[in-house]
């Protein structure tokens, strides 16, 4: 078993820096998730932990060792990739043998650790078979007895399940987060799918445009996202966000006021902010109700309405200008530009200073390890 | 797209156009290799034959120096073939999977090697192989047919190591193999098809060379088939018969060769590698 740890990791190709220095550092045996928009360079650092990319600088360590300069195969990681890359001319058998081949192990150890891989991914019917008479889950299944087969310390995911259908990734989720249990490996998987970030990590890395946004685990992103990016990102439909003007700030509370929703108190640490300062409201539409009494109430006008079977999304727009995205538990039909009174609890508001950076919410569990969004 | 009964029919009629064009010259050739000599020289010429012999064969491989020669020819073409292959496998890997300084200029630099026909540079490869001892030797041809088949065996190589998903390749980079081992065990395999293609191309260029077979090699002990054939033709007489047995034992080795590494020409190789 091995930590990872990434100390002030660039890259650059060519003119173009894709990682602007990063810092992480990742347990022994944890499940860490990067998880980012396409472009943020995800799947880069994945490949400087794996070897596949040279490091322009920084320094990456595995299991306490400086790894920066040491070939792929040296650094005791297994990737599984999105495109699965198995060996299309060898057997199944042999795909899952092939790295022990090289690691020079007697056949008799070879074989046991091939037939315990193919059991354990249920594909020992298939261990005859070339990759090409197989269905799409079943590669991925050969691509994932590949990387478990060696016993490495870290396992790496780039987007392993993203070719797969919805049923299968489901099941095959399931089977990483069953993996994980079994064997305790440190494991790092890359995916833009902020649902499969959400269901499998221990902890999550947001990145944008080469840099940590937030890292934290699920409930701390969703709770208490460290900044705008990291509230847009995690969470779907996305949060909502309005602008407004901070009327009076203290430790306990903040009052703004906005052309959407009025005046309002929001219990939130405020100290850190002006009176007068331009500010965004932050809530998410799980936590906008129709109706309702007390809390912040809001007029609107219907956009669309999509009717998702338990639950009813409705896009509105607000008095201020904004849009606002509420979903609605059961059915709910209304026509197009009809009037709606939406509302929202105080303390299910999230509030972003300037610079997009969160102040922190009081009325709910505490943590997170917020990374500014201003180097 | 549906084609009716008519274009089947012009598409099967265009089809055998060209089969004829194409297959007549082996017909005359080898239908002639077993007629008489008095039918083979006839004013009126024979499709089918009329008569049958197998005379300019016995003699052609009883008391002439065919069988030296068609062993020189395979010596030569089977070497270069070798030769080709590997050195194509290793460069194309090199050119088309690796990074390093000068690639794109070293690339155009061998594909300009090519456009040079080769009676251009006879002189002085001549001088090079004389100064290195090798004129009247089988190597020497071995070394000149490399030369010319390799730049185009790259570029023939180009599209099938492209085609090789990068994946594949660092999975393998991942479990433990060597640069050499990705290409032995992992490339190598994957683009079996395209380096049939090079050593059939390699073994035809060469087997067919008949320029340089005829200045670098001077004792009839090395000559090979093209040369050897070309000395047939005598200059007052030339016996039809034992030119057109020997042509026809000639395009044995090439048809053989087509169908073992033929079967090597099926797309499709790399399915199941990749989504």
């Amino acid at each position: 078993m091995a930590s990872v740890s990434l100390k002030d990791i660039h890259k650059s190709f060519g003119r173009t820096e894709v990682i602007k220095g990063v810092d992480l550092e990742i347990a022994d045996g944890d499940f860490v998730v990067l998880v980012g928009p396409s472009g943020c360079g995800k799947s880069t650092l994945l490949r400087m932990i794996a070897g596949l990319e040279d490091v322009t600088a920084g320094e990456v360590f595995i299991g306490g060792r400086q790894v920066t300069e040491v070939a792929p195969g040296d650094r005791n990681v297994s990737m599984v990739f999105q495109s699965y890359a198995l060996y299309p001319h060898m057997s199944v058998y042999e795909n899952l043998a092939f790295a022990l081949r090289m690691a020079r192990m007697k056949q008799a150890e070879i074989d046991r650790r091939v037939r315990d891989a193919a059991r354990i991914l249920h594909i020992e019917e298939f261990l005859d078979r070339k990759p090409a008479k197989l269905s799409g889950g079943q590669r991925q299944r050969v691509a994932l007895g590949r990387a478990i087969v060696r016993d490495v310390e870290v396992l790496l995911f780039d987007e392993p399940l993203s070719n797969l259908d919805a049923a299968l990734r489901v099941e095959m989720r399931l089977e990483l987060m069953n993996l994980h249990e079994r064997m305790k490996r440190t494991m790092i998987y890359v995916t833009h799918d902020q649902v499969e970030a959400m269901t499998l990590a221990d902890k999550i890395v947001v990145l944008e445009a080469g840099l940590v946004r937030q890292v934290g685990s699920p409930t701390e992103l969703y709770e208490h996202p460290a900044n705008t990016f990291v509230a847009g990102f995690i969470g779907s439909p996305r949060m909502n966000f309005m602008k407004a003007e901070v009327v009076e700030a203290s430790a306990s509370r903040v009052r703004v006021q906005s052309a959407d929703i009025g005046t309002a108190e929001l219990p939130i640490d405020g100290a850190g902010l002006q009176a007068g300062t331009e500010v965004t409201i932050g809530i998410r539409p799980e936590d906008v109700d129709l109706g309702g009494e007390g809390g912040i109430r809001i007029e609107a006008t219907v956009e669309f309405i999509e009717y998702l079977g338990r639950e009813t999304s409705l896009e509105g727009r607000m008095k201020g200008g904004h849009s606002i995205t509420a979903l609605i538990e059961g059915k709910f039909s209304a026509d197009r530009g009809a009037a709606v009174s939406l509302s929202f609890q105080p303390q299910s508001c999230h509030l972003f200073d300037t610079r997009g950076n969160a102040c922190r919410r009081l009325l709910s569990p505490a943590g997170g390890s917020p990374v500014a969004v201003g180097r | 797209m549906r084609r009716g009964i008519v274009g089947n029919l012009l598409l099967a009629g265009g089809l055998g156009f060209i089969a004829v064009i194409v297959l007549l010259p082996f017909w005359w050739v080898i239908s002639s290799s077993i007629k008489q000599t008095s039918e083979i020289i006839s004013i009126t010429p024979t499709m089918v034959p009329h008569s049958f012999t197998l005379a300019h064969f016995d003699k052609l491989l009883r008391s002439s120096d065919f069988p030296r020669f068609l062993a020189n020819s395979l010596i030569v073409a089977a070497g270069a073939m070798a030769i080709t292959v590997v050195l194509a496998a290793l460069a194309g890997y090199a050119f088309f999977r690796l990074k390093f300084p000068g690639q794109g200029l070293l690339y155009r630099l061998i594909l300009v090697g090519y456009a040079f026909p080769g009676i251009v540079v006879l002189v002085p490869l001549y001088g090079m192989m004389s100064a290195a001892h090798l004129i009247d030797s089988l190597l020497a041809l071995i070394i000149i047919d490399v030369t010319f088949a390799l730049p185009f065996a790259i570029w023939m190589m180009r599209a099938f190591l492209v085609a090789v998903p990068s994946e594949v390749e660092e999975a393998a980079r991942l479990d433990g193999a060597s640069h050499m081992t990705v290409l032995t065990r992992i490339i190598v395999p994957m683009i079996a098809p395209g380096l049939a293609s090079v050593a059939i191309f390699a073994f035809v260029s060469s087997w067919t060379e008949y320029l340089f077979a005829s200045v670098l090699i001077q004792s009839d002990a090395h000559k090979t088939l093209p040369v050897g054939l070309a000395g047939i033709i005598g200059q007052y007489q030339v016996d039809w018969g034992l030119m057109l047995a020997g042509a026809t034992l000639t395009t044995v080795p090439v048809v053989i060769l087509f169908a073992f590494i033929g079967r090597y020409f099926v797309t499709g190789l790399t399915t199941g590698a990749v989504k």
